[in-house]
């Protein structure tokens, strides 16, 4: 059986003198890395001089280096030894250490705000000690970290964010701009060529008045002449019945008035029962709600407005027998808009 | 700290095409507008980036060691960046298991270290007798 190599931190923490010191130094190493605007040379410093207790006695170089790779093994592998074998003073004595190292003036970049509060628990250190620790060391309370992922946090953190902005906006007016011309010459070309159209029109309409003129005057000189015929025959007919009716007046003048008197009967009755309008249309019309006598739009408001109240999606929410009574209705209401249509 | 990638379902290592179609889809207006202000400039989607790097490697430490659940590791972060439990043995505990296996190989090299000396000394010497032989066959056979 063969085993995988050991890693450099394996190695590391088997060679040391003392595993706690070589685990807290990698664990400072890491909190190192992630404190901005320090160069290298400052950083080894600092965690010499953090450090200078410690008994590992072994380089720091490694140690920076594996912290450099973000070697999440190597970090677990430390934040476990740590949690072993730290009794209560000495987790303490590394969450200090921690901050000294995160911070010289209170300012935390915002991954060793998580670091350090990742320590804070691996080590079970209260929030409210962790408070009181960092304001000791620092001057200043632990805030609670910004957010990158929220637009409020670059409009405080990037210095441009405004220029940045204003160019955004000026550009999209432009492309606006730009869009709006192009709408601009657009709508003038149709408008052109809706007026050419509309000339077009009407030079037809004109051509088509002509020539309908010219047929109306054709029939009206038809007509004249018809009537002039017409005229001449009737003068013919009427001599005609003029003779014939001189011989016949005598022996049929008593039958003539009776007929004549019949026919004046028939004409009144007709006449009478035409202006009522049929029973059906009276009453379609009073399902919509109107008088007799209503207008097509009038109906078709009332139809609309009728429909509306009571179509049966409204009743949906109610029974089952609200929505069937309130179908029915509107079966009625449209029976009598769609007569009302067809006969108006 | 939100996890933006979570919240509009791409993955982080996602291209500029995947992100702007995928937040030009978002339903969620304000994470949209957020969305848009972090990931159409180069620079803060790089500091994003590194951040959201960090925060989810302590996401992964926070899970393996038991930790997701602590009093410092609340709100937003702990939403987006917790992982389940891991159940994979502790490091430490692997690294006494490999250097116990380490040792019990090196005892045993030692203890059978001269009956194997010995051994390979009389398989180098058979092999370089029958390799004389041989070449001394071939010599004498032509002749």
């Amino acid at each position: 059986m063969s085993i995988a190599r050991f890693s450099p931190f394996e190695l590391l923490l088997l060679k040391s003198r003392s595993q706690v010191d070589t685990a807290t130094l990698l664990l400072l190493a890491w909190v190192l890395v992630h404190r901005q605007h320090v160069s290298e040379g400052q950083r080894r410093r600092r965690l010499a001089q953090v450090t200078a207790q410690f008994r590992h006695g072994h380089e720091l170089g490694p140690v920076m280096s594996i912290a450099h790779s973000q070697d999440l093994q190597a970090i677990q592998l430390a934040a476990e030894v740590v949690r072993k074998e730290c009794g209560k003073e000495r987790s303490l004595s590394v969450i200090h250490q921690a901050i000294t190292v995160a911070t010289d003036d209170g300012e935390l970049s915002l991954a060793n705000h998580y670091i350090l509060r990742f320590f804070a628990d691996l080590l079970s250190v209260a929030p409210t000690t962790l408070n009181t620790l960092f304001k000791e060391l620092t001057g200043t309370p632990l805030a609670s970290p910004e957010d990158p992922s929220r637009d409020t946090y670059w409009q405080i953190h990037d210095p441009d964010y405004h220029a940045r902005k204003a160019r955004d906006a000026a550009a999209a007016e432009q492309q606006q701009q730009q869009a709006n011309a192009r709408a601009e010459q657009q709508q003038r070309e149709k408008e052109q060529r809706h007026h050419q159209k509309q000339q077009k029109q009407q030079e037809k309409q004109q051509e088509k008045q002509r020539r309908q003129e010219e047929a109306r005057q054709a029939r009206e000189q038809a007509q004249q002449r018809q009537q002039e015929q017409e005229r001449q025959r009737q003068r013919q007919r009427e001599q005609a019945e003029r003779e014939q009716q001189r011989s016949r007046q005598q022996d049929s003048q008593q039958q003539r008035s009776s007929y004549q008197e019949e026919r004046r009967n028939n004409h009144s009755r007709q006449q009478r029962a035409s202006p009522p309008p049929p029973d059906r249309t009276t009453r379609a019309l009073s399902i919509l709600g109107l008088n007799p006598g209503a207008t097509r739009i009038e109906v078709r408001h009332a139809y609309r407005r009728m429909a509306q109240l009571h179509h049966p999606d409204r009743y949906y929410s109610e029974s089952e027998q609200q929505v069937a009574l309130a179908s029915a209705r509107f079966q009625r209401i449209k029976n009598a808009y769609d007569y009302l249509m067809q006969t108006y | 700290m939100r996890d933006l990638y979570q919240r509009l379902a791409i993955p982080p290592e996602a291209n500029e095409q995947a992100i702007q179609h995928a937040v030009a889809s978002c339903q969620h207006s304000a994470l949209r507008q957020d969305a848009e202000a972090i990931f159409s400039v180069a620079e803060r989607r790089e500091a994003y980036d590194t951040l959201h790097d960090t925060v989810s490697d302590i996401g992964k430490l926070r899970a393996r060691l038991g930790l997701s659940h602590g009093a410092h590791w609340q709100g937003d972060v702990a939403n987006d960046f917790s992982l389940p439990p891991d159940h994979a043995i502790s490091r430490h505990d692997e690294l006494v298991d490999r250097v116990s296996h380490a040792v019990s190989l090196y005892n045993r090299w030692r203890r059978l270290r001269g009956p194997w000396l010995l051994i390979a000394v009389f398989a180098t010497g058979a092999g370089i007798g029958i390799g004389l032989g041989l070449a001394l066959c071939w010599g004498l056979l032509p002749v």
